[in-house]
């Protein structure tokens, strides 16, 4: 037997380590601070953004009548909504968007439905829809203003087709998805077809298909701009077209600001509706 | 006494049939398969999952079936369930023209839909099949009450815990009143602890109604706490290796497993699935050694 003849280590010394307990209390308000400066960043930066510009506006450092301030936007807002042109267009926008989402979501939920339900469907379209999903949809413009002439129509059809899309890809790719134990549940219990959707394939769908409608929601505000610089004489992409041709600078940036907030709203009540539809469903919709 | 115990008015006829008393064809059969097969096939190559199954069930049996992982115990419980087709064998049920859902299963995962809440869920079953809402209600209620979920009627599945969520699933299966229920390894994913609460629930639950129920699980002692009879299925691809009529008799408390005699029969059917689980290793170990 050998002896092990480790030199003996001469500098050793014990270190003792005491973790610092924090109390509940502590760790609480700790949290409760953290809330709050999320919070006051999220609302706090662009406020500063915005106290910045009026600032740099108003002191002459950039050029107003090319960056005109924010009071003077909001002034220039008001004055538009008094005299009833805000109004005006906004309407015509909203009717567009909403009449056109209405048009492209049942034709997506329809189509995308039942090829999420039949294989076969879905090998004899798939590939098709997805060439023409991935043409820009204003560029579909040309060819709605051909076919369908001057008025409303092809706004209506270039909102619906963008909205289309993004309802049915969704809608098909959850439906086809959903787990095969889920189905054999359903079938366990002897459901019919239409039972199967009711019950199983439409609810599991459903979050999903709300993903994508608040998608297509602020797509649509996007084309349907779009399409108001090009046609027509009202509407939000018109008076923001216009006030350029004429260069009131001030209403044109009144303009992006309503259009800013119409997305915002309509996609927060999608978003809302969303939530009301999928009581189960609790985080996913509401990130983002 | 079985019969001193609450029970719906339509089990009655098969609650009088007594383990102990009973004779080769004291019940009438329920199930009858015959070589029961099943190949799966793609384009490319077949799988041969369950080879030859065969069971012949009492009203009223509980039997529980046992095998290695793969063995095609759920393939054979899908068969009888109607959710794929045989593609060997014959096999035979005989149920009540008057039954909503004749055979009912307790799926391991993905049974219940997170949609609902734990009473719609409760109430697909009888929905589903046309049963009025009130009365769907109604019977739901009474199923959540005798599984313990009262409470949790208006809840979300994904707001309960892992024992909850399969009692839901029991609860489902059971309110649509099948003449056969089938459970593939209903208490699989659950800690030991509330795997044993539910098989006392669920031993509670069948032997007041004497349902017929086969019962598709991984573990021998569940097998032996909750069977009248055991079938131990060969490996890959399944048949039948040996069947033993569990001499317990009911109702069945938990002290039972703490029997001599219960540990002798875990063991002699440990021997016989040993040698399916791991064929090399146990070529080795010829007559040797015992869990």
């Amino acid at each position: 037997m050998t002896v092990d003849q480790r030199t003996a280590p001469s500098e050793v010394t014990l270190i003792e380590t005491v973790r610092p307990r924090v109390g509940l209390e502590a760790s609480k308000s700790r949290v409760r601070r953290q809330v709050w400066l999320e919070r006051g960043l999220a609302i706090g930066l662009p406020l500063a953004a915005i106290a910045l510009w009026q600032l740099a506006s108003d002191q002459a450092w950039i050029d107003s009548r090319l960056y005109p301030a924010p009071t003077t936007i909001v002034d220039e807002g008001w004055h538009l909504l008094v005299d009833g042109r805000l109004l005006g267009d906004i309407q015509a926008s909203l009717y567009r968007i909403l009449v056109g989402l209405a048009i492209g979501a049942t034709c997506g939920l329809v189509v995308g439905t039942a090829m999420g339900v039949s294989r076969t469907l879905r090998a004899a379209l798939e590939p098709t829809l997805n060439a023409i999903y991935v043409v820009p949809k204003i560029a579909l413009l040309p060819v709605f203003l051909t076919i369908l002439g001057l008025g409303e129509a092809p706004k209506l059809a270039l909102v619906g087709v963008t909205v289309f899309f993004f309802v049915w890809v969704e809608t098909m790719e959850t439906m086809a998805n959903v787990p095969e134990g889920f189905r054999e549940a359903g079938r366990s219990f002897g459901v019919s077809q239409l039972g199967m959707l009711r019950h199983v394939l439409g609810p599991a769908a459903l979050p999903q298909i709300f993903v994508g409608l608040r998608v297509a929601m602020s797509v649509a505000v996007m084309v349907n701009t779009a399409a108001e610089f090009i046609v027509g004489d009202d509407g939000i992409g018109y008076l923001i077209f216009n006030a350029r041709a004429l260069f009131a600078v001030d209403r044109m940036y009144v303009g992006i600001v309503v259009v800013a907030l119409l997305g915002m709203l309509l996609t927060a009540l999608i978003g809302a509706v969303g939530r009301w539809l999928t009581p189960w469903h609790q985080s996913s919709t509401r990130i983002r | 006494m079985i019969g001193s115990r609450h029970a719906p008015e339509r089990v009655d006829a098969v609650g009088t049939v007594r383990l102990d008393k009973r004779g080769p064809e004291a019940a009438p059969w329920a199930v009858d398969a015959v070589g029961v097969g099943k190949t799966f096939r793609t384009t490319s190559r077949s799988v041969e999952a369950l080879q030859s199954m065969d069971l012949r069930m009492r009203e009223g049996e509980f039997v529980c079936i046992v095998g290695p992982s793969g063995c095609g115990k759920s393939t054979f419980l899908r068969i009888v369930a109607g959710l794929l087709p045989q593609t060997s064998g014959t096999l035979r049920l005989r149920t009540r023209s008057d039954a909503i859902v004749p055979i009912a299963t307790v799926f391991q995962d993905y049974g219940i839909f997170p949609w609902k809440t734990v009473l719609s869920n409760v109430m697909f079953g009888l929905r589903v099949n046309g049963v009025a809402r009130r009365e769907s209600r109604e019977r739901a209620r009474h199923w959540l009450g005798r599984t313990g979920l009262s409470d949790f009627a208006d809840s979300y599945p994904a707001t309960l815990s892992g024992g909850m969520r399969q009692r839901v699933g029991i609860a489902r299966a059971l309110a649509v009143e099948p003449a056969v229920l089938l459970m593939d390894e209903p208490f699989a994913a659950l800690d030991a602890q509330l795997r044993e609460i539910l098989q006392e629930e669920l031993l509670a639950i069948c032997e007041a109604d004497r349902r017929t129920v086969i019962f598709v699980t991984h573990s021998l002692e569940e097998a032996l706490v909750l069977g009248d009879r055991v079938c131990v299925m060969s490996a890959r691809p399944g048949r039948l290796l040996a069947e033993r009529v569990v001499p317990f008799e009911r109702p069945r408390d938990r002290h039972l497993r703490e029997s001599p005699q219960f540990g002798a029969m875990r063991a002699e059917l440990w021997d016989l699935l040993r040698g399916e689980v791991e064929p090399q290793r146990a070529a080795h170990a010829v007559g040797g050694v015992r869990p």
